[in-house]
């Protein structure tokens, strides 16, 4: 198969790859780049596990080509370490038992940052509805949603 | 770090090929000339054992399950052919190209259908489509004939997915300096799949390592041996490096565990006053094309049986219950396991019977309830519930929910506004059960105990090994408590291992709500044992009369001193000049537990759930959802709160939402979260949760299990609720998922019933 070039900043690093065109942003992620906080739960955009950010815009990796991410800043869980929002909620879904068995939580991670950032002071309602893409099937969600109002509780104006 | 995360030097990816037609004789796979060695079929495996599965019963009929299809394909998406390439997208490339050729037959779709004379058959040396078929009956049977009063109603509960969100994986290689094969397996027992294995493998178990590393939800879905995971490690056997196989969703849905599928016809016999009698009629269980080994889906049978009654005093049970073979994916077992359909069907039963007689739902229940003073009390069907408060259960949930204040909006509601209906649902959850329960029911593994190794380390550091497989439910939490209890240090100074045979002692795994009683046990006794020894070795180093000292904090003290686990471990396991004269040196102890009784323990509970119905939509929407439950002593409350709240979601789940419909040909008709309907945040509200405390008498601490419990009640008490909105015209709701279409037909016809008959009167 013919392959295609692409130079992807992936968590701040610049790779350059050679890929098949059909090849999506998860498998480049998990496969090529080894970067296996990016979790796949259906491959078809429906469970939100796979969610990264392309250029800072939330992004199902899963529905993205890794040829569309030619010269874009792909950030994975991985690259949100040392982030203090991410870090916050880390700390908030912990304390929430928002997670059973986990497998969700990078997607869950990756909206409820999404979400903070944009609003400081969501409602429930807000939470859910930030939320309607992604399926956890351990905790019933209202761990995760109280861990989301806990962590926007918590966040100082200048955050 | 989950099974599709492993990478191993030279990892190849398999996809299989997979029948697109529900029943067939299948005549030929052709392999793609230039690509021959990277294909296998059932062929390329001579030395594959087909493993015996089901109940160990002369009765059960056997539906041998081989690893990829031979001579016959019995359901859509069953294995016929492995491809493996460098990329899981080569291998399905690799996949298209081989060629399939079917003789189609006609598909056995309906469980009541394929047991009619005449039916087409999936085996053809079965007499008909019964894995196998029995009658339960106890009690006074002249009940039946003498009860003043019966209703008789048709229940359904239909056919979905266990869908954990992590999908089922195998990674698998043969370790060349260790001779064995080393299986990565997304499961919840990784020492029975090592058994099943070595079986189908025909190797010595010695030889098969099974790791489960981080498993993304079970449910009961990862406690099956599955055709794939056979041929993966078959594969890796022939080709010398590392192959994995990760399902996908499509497969999940398609191939991977079925669940639920229950059919009732059922006639309740009652005393004009409310007094439930019996019940009796014909149980149907759908349990798909093959039994999955080891023990298949047939406790469906017997379970849903055996807990009709519920937690009511009854006096007769006869219930004819039929275990059918159809052209759809195997059944096994699902969180609640077969008590979803029993309690959807008594309890709906018993509105129904309150409904006819005039009576409220919750006076129904009170009149009929096992009362704490008739505890323990043996259900008409065998069953011994232990310790609890039924009455007080109900009773709590009904403060919790407001009845009266339902009952003023729906009398206020007018013309055009939302129906409200209340809904209520009690529910037993058996757990604890060992030997006495498991052998009764011919289990072909016997999960009676649990297993742990405890030890301590020279520097006093404490590492936990147990035999079962944490999935989400805490274990590293709870075990640790525990530990911490016994041997009087911070849980923080002890690690809790599991997921890998090479390294953990033997156990059955997490399943059955029983973890908490057996791990919890055999972690509780085991440590007490360590305690122990810790206690003698620091009375001798302080020089004191054992009975004298005492543990806390870490230490060993006597009324003059102390001395530090790090200490005493120091001794026992590096410095055996300081130990007692006589005595071993390490600290380490294998323990196993079941509790003195095996028949199992009974968590219960009461679900009060209040729902909005759209009239014109049928659309349900849940305003207020309320339980009142028990499951003994709680190690973690909150790990308690999030099995209650996690287990109703995926109630809710089968009462509202998720189904995998059939055609007339046997094609499934959900294959993708498109027509697969998942409860999302949206949907799932926050459960306020009330406990009570009733200890159980003969398991440690008094723990009951909690992790099924949630996942049972809810379609009853969902389904109570809808009907509640339409009391006034009669409608029964009696088929889950209550989807809008199913909701509104049933409301439609039971308003034309009601003005039909308006119009006679008139």
């Amino acid at each position: 198969m013919k392959m295609t070039e692409i130079s992807v900043r992936v968590n701040g690093v610049a790779m350059k790859s050679s890929v098949e065109p059909r090849t999506s942003l998860a498998d480049y992620v998990r496969e090529t780049c080894g970067l296996t906080a990016t979790h796949l739960g259906c491959e078809h955009g429906a469970c939100g596990a796979c969610t990264v950010l392309v250029d800072d815009v939330l992004t199902r990796s899963c529905l993205k080509f890794a040829a569309m991410c030619d010269d874009r800043h792909v950030t994975t869980l991985e690259g949100l370490a040392n982030d203090p929002l991410t870090d916050l909620l880390r700390q908030c879904f912990h304390e929430s038992h928002a997670l059973q068995c986990g497998f969700c939580t990078p997607g869950m991670l990756m909206a409820a940052r999404d979400l903070l950032r944009r609003n400081m002071t969501p409602d429930e309602i807000t939470v859910r509805n930030a939320l309607a893409g992604h399926i956890c099937r351990c905790t019933g969600y209202s761990g995760i949603v109280h861990a989301i109002l806990l962590a926007a509780s918590r966040l100082k104006p200048d955050d | 770090m989950f099974v599709a995360d492993v990478r191993l030097p030279g990892l190849q990816d398999i996809a299989f090929v997979r029948s697109g037609v529900a029943h067939g004789r299948l005549l030929s796979v052709n392999k793609p000339a230039d690509d021959r060695e990277r294909v296998f079929t059932i062929d390329d495996f001579d030395d594959l054992n087909v493993l015996e599965a089901g109940p160990e019963l002369e009765a059960f009929r056997q539906s041998p399950y081989p690893a990829l299809a031979s001579g016959k394909v019995r359901y859509v998406g069953q294995a016929i052919a492995a491809c493996v390439a460098t990329t899981r997208a080569r291998a399905e490339d690799l996949a298209e190209r081989v060629e399939v050729e079917i003789d189609e037959l006609p598909a056995v779709v309906d469980a009541v259908a394929a047991m009619q004379p005449g039916s087409p058959r999936l085996f053809e040396n079965w007499a008909d489509n019964a894995f196998i078929a029995r009658t339960i009956s106890a009690g006074d049977l002249n009940l039946f004939s003498a009860s003043p009063m019966r209703l008789k109603r048709r229940f359904r509960m239909n056919r979905h997915a266990t869908v954990s969100l992590e999908i089922r994986g195998v990674v698998a290689h043969w370790d060349a300096r260790l001779e064995e094969l080393v299986v990565h397996l997304s499961t919840q027992g990784g020492h029975v799949m090592r058994l099943g294995l070595a079986r189908a493998l025909g190797l010595p178990e010695n030889q098969v390592r099974v790791i489960a590393p981080d498993v993304g939800g079970g449910f009961g879905g990862k406690n099956r041996l599955l055709p794939e995971e056979i041929a993966v490690c078959a594969i890796a056997l022939k080709v010398g490096h590392p192959v994995r196989w990760i399902e996908d969703r499509r497969e999940h849905l398609l191939a991977s565990v079925h669940c639920r599928d229950h059919h009732y016809d059922l006639t309740v016999c009652f005393e004009p006053d409310g007094t439930l009698l019996g019940i009796e009629g014909d149980v149907h269980i759908d349990a798909g094309a093959y039994a999955l080994w080891p023990t298949g889906s047939f406790m469906e049978a017997s379970m849903a049986a055996g807990n009709l009654p519920g937690p009511y005093r009854m006096k007769a049970l006869r219930v004819n219950t039929f275990t059918v073979a159809t052209n759809k994916a195997p059944m096994g077992p699902y969180r609640g396991v077969a008590r979803p359909g029993a309690c959807f069907a008594i309890e709906r039963m018993v509105d129904e019977v309150a409904q006819h007689l005039g009576i409220e739902p919750y006076e129904m229940r009170k009149r009929n309830l096992v009362k704490r003073t008739e505890m323990p009390y043996v259900t008409v069907a065998g069953l011994k519930l232990d310790t609890g408060d039924y009455h007080d259960s109900l009773d709590t949930a009904a403060k919790m929910i407001d009845i009266s204040a339902i009952r003023r909006r729906q009398k206020e509601r007018k013309p055009g506004e939302p129906r409200v209906g209340i809904g209520f649902a009690v529910y037993t959850e058996q757990s604890g059960h060992g030997v006495v329960e498991w052998s009764k029911r011919k289990s072909r593994v016997v999960p009676g105990y649990e297993s742990a190794n405890v030890r301590m380390l020279p520097d006093g550091s404490v590492n936990i090994s147990v035999g079962v497989q944490n999935h989400g439910q805490g274990h590293e939490t709870t075990l640790a408590q525990i530990a911490a209890h016994e041997l009087g240090i911070d849980p923080s100074q002890i690690r809790i291992r599991y997921g890998d045979t090479a390294t953990t002692p033997f156990g059955f795994g997490t399943f059955a709500s029983r973890s908490i009683v057996f791990a919890g046990g055999a972690v509780g006794v085991t440590s007490r044992r360590l305690a122990e020894k810790i206690r003698l070795i620091g009375a001798h180093l302080l020089q004191a009369a054992p009975e004298s000292v005492r543990i806390e904090n870490g230490a060993v003290l006597s009324d003059s001193g102390s001395v530090g686990f790090g200490e005493i471990a120091r001794a026992a396991n590096i410095r055996q000049e300081m130990l007692p004269e006589g005595m071993e040196p390490l600290l380490e102890f294998t323990g196993t537990y079941e509790p003195k009784e095996s028949a199992g323990v009974f968590s219960y509970g009461t679900h009060a759930v209040v729902v909005e119905v759209d009239e014109a939509t049928g659309g349900v929407k849940i305003l207020d959802y309320a339980v009142s439950e028990d499951c003994g002593t709680m190690i973690n409350p909150m790990i308690v709160d999030g099995q209650v709240q996690g287990g109703i979601s995926q109630g809710i789940g089968t009462g509202l939402y998720e189904e995998i419909p059939f055609n007339a040909d046997g094609q499934p008709l959900a294959t993708t979260f498109g027509e697969y309907m998942m409860p999302c945040a949206t949907e799932i509200p926050t459960v306020r949760i009330a406990h009570s405390v009733t200890p159980a008498l003969v398991t440690e601490y008094g723990v009951k299990g909690v992790g099924e419990g949630g996942a049972i009640a809810p379609p009853a008490a969902l389904a109570n609720a809808v009907a509640d909105a339409f009391r006034d015209c009669k409608a029964s709701f009696n088929e889950t998922p209550l989807t809008p279409r199913r909701v509104w037909e049933a409301a439609q016809a039971a308003m034309t019933r009601m003005e039909a008959a308006a119009e006679t009167r008139a």
